[in-house]
């Protein structure tokens, strides 16, 4: 039972991370991204492709995430203009339906040209003893960038100015403007960031099972239901729901079988939306 | 020079105009004052001049430049400080923070914390509060001390008073008074004309979106209108 908690502890921490970004971004611009896992999973692929070609694991990694932050920053000043001239209910229509359709071109591009590329990262080393459970070196690197991340992130939004700026933009974007801050400015700062934290989740993942071109979507689930748990906005949400949605994820597994973990997750995130409309925490209380 | 000059400013909300042909000036030093009923147009005005909303004519200077078609934080930046009625504070952030980014992009002074802390002590107090548990009169204070971090020339307030005690009222005017005492430019929208009078070198009378009257404060005290409309001379 441990080593399933412990499991799902590892997965948690990355869905957290993959949850901030759809929260951050959701918070911001009122866009929900149904295209981040499909950003996630190009990182992913540009990383092996270099990786391919002869490029170093770390070189390769970065470039894949640089990547999908920089498309993220495009989507941002370009395809989501039209989105930020709306307000309410239009935006949110509006934005939902486009990053649909960006999803579904990077799935189609991807699965087009590389139909079987896919990004495994093998961590070498003998797998370490943890509270008697015996965890693989793979398992603990993805835990410790996951928790290293967050935290950054955490306390960048906390302390830095600019971190600052970001939280203010989500509270009162009127407000905000009236203080000095851009709130395009600091959207775009977080479409990227958003891009780039996705990407790094699909390469830590890869680090204890392979992340498949076709992987997209079950990110984006993912992403989502995290973000709903702990409610869109909230970043410290975002995590916590992500480790209780690994451990879920895990344990349902183990016990009653991969095919209906998703099932439950829904359930979990249904559950809260009744209980606890705007989420675990609350939306941008950090 | 003035400081402000808005020239024929037309503005309004989904094509319809709420404020017509709207011209005033603000020199440097002054304490002017706009009056007008519950809408009459002068949050419309304030808006316009500060870039929350785009006006559909006219043109707007600050120091003698255009800032017309300027974003709102552009303007921000540029020294002009508005307190919007509503306020727009940061309600799940402390006080400080929200002094903090009044300061944005820069990190927020020494000196200006403690002139805005020594302004409203009241802030120094609740200063680990979040901003949305604070009293009405502390909101108040927050958004005056905000817009004060970023060491602007200009102020422009909507309703400074509005929802405050009488008492209250009267020491956030105090306030302003300060303010203007250190050479602060402040432009002030107000219902409640007696404050708003017994601060103001000048003022201007907004009916329908348009500028009925202007002159010094004595003035327009006389005039038997504003008498009969606004200080309940009957």
């Amino acid at each position: 039972m441990r080593a399933v908690v412990f499991d799902g502890v590892v997965l948690g921490l990355q869905f957290g991370l993959l949850g901030v970004g759809l929260t951050l971004v959701y918070g911001l611009a009122g866009v929900l991204n149904l295209a981040q896992g499909q950003l996630a999973v190009l990182g992913a692929i540009v990383a092996a492709l270099r990786i391919d070609a002869g490029t170093a694991v770390i070189p390769a990694v970065l470039a894949g995430v640089a990547v999908a932050g920089t498309v993220g920053l495009v989507l941002d000043l370009t395809l989501m203009r039209p989105v930020y001239r709306r307000r309410g209910e239009d935006r949110v229509l509006l934005g939902l339906l486009l990053m649909l359709g960006v999803a579904f071109i990077i799935d189609g591009v991807l699965v087009w040209r590389y139909p079987i590329e896919a990004l495994t990262l093998r961590i070498g080393g003998d797998p370490v003893d943890i509270l008697g459970v015996r965890m693989r070196t793979g398992s603990l690197l993805a835990s410790a960038i996951a928790l290293g991340v967050g935290a950054v992130l955490v306390l960048f939004l906390r302390y830095a100015t600019t971190g600052k700026a970001v939280r203010s933009v989500i509270q009162d974007e009127e407000g905000a403007q009236l203080c000095g801050v851009s709130p395009a400015t600091v959207r775009a700062f977080v479409f990227a960031l958003s891009g780039a934290l996705a990407a790094l989740v699909a390469v830590t993942r890869s680090m204890t099972s392979p992340v498949t071109v076709n992987a997209g979507i079950d990110f984006t689930i993912l992403a989502l239901i995290v973000a709903v748990v702990g409610g869109l906005g909230s970043v410290s949400g975002a995590f916590l729901a992500g480790i209780l949605l690994g451990i879920v994820n895990t344990v349902s597994a183990h016990y009653i079988g991969t095919y209906v973990t998703t099932i439950i997750l829904l359930g979990a995130a249904a559950v809260t939306i009744v209980l606890r409309p705007s989420g675990l925490l609350g939306a941008g209380r950090e | 020079m003035a400081m402000l000059e808005v020239a024929e400013l037309s503005a309004g909300y989904l094509g319809e105009d709420v404020v017509h042909d709207v011209s005033f000036a603000v020199a440097e030093g002054e304490a002017v004052a706009v009056i007008g009923s519950n809408g009459a147009g002068k949050t419309t005005v304030f808006r316009a001049v500060c870039g929350l909303q785009r006006p559909s004519r006219g043109s707007v200077r600050l120091d003698g430049r255009p800032i017309t078609r300027r974003r709102a934080h552009d303007i921000a930046r540029r020294g002009l400080a508005y307190v919007p009625a509503e306020r727009h504070l940061f309600p799940d952030m402390t006080v400080a923070e929200n002094l903090d980014l009044g300061a944005f992009p820069r990190r927020p002074g020494p000196e200006r914390r403690a002139l805005v802390l020594g302004l409203f002590p009241r802030l120094a107090e609740r200063h680990r509060q979040r901003a949305g548990t604070l009293s009405g009169g502390e909101q108040q204070m927050l958004a005056v001390g905000r817009a004060l971090m970023s060491e602007p020339r200009l102020l422009l307030l909507d309703e400074p008073t509005t929802g405050l005690a009488p008492t209250v009222a009267a020491a956030a005017y105090a306030a302003l008074t300060a303010l203007r005492e250190q050479g602060l430019t402040i432009v002030v929208a107000e219902q409640q004309v007696p404050l708003a009078f017994g601060f103001a070198d000048r003022g201007y009378v907004l009916e329908s979106g348009r500028i009925q009257l202007d002159g010094r404060v004595a003035e327009l005290e006389d005039n038997p209108d504003v008498q009969r409309a606004y200080l309940g001379v009957a």
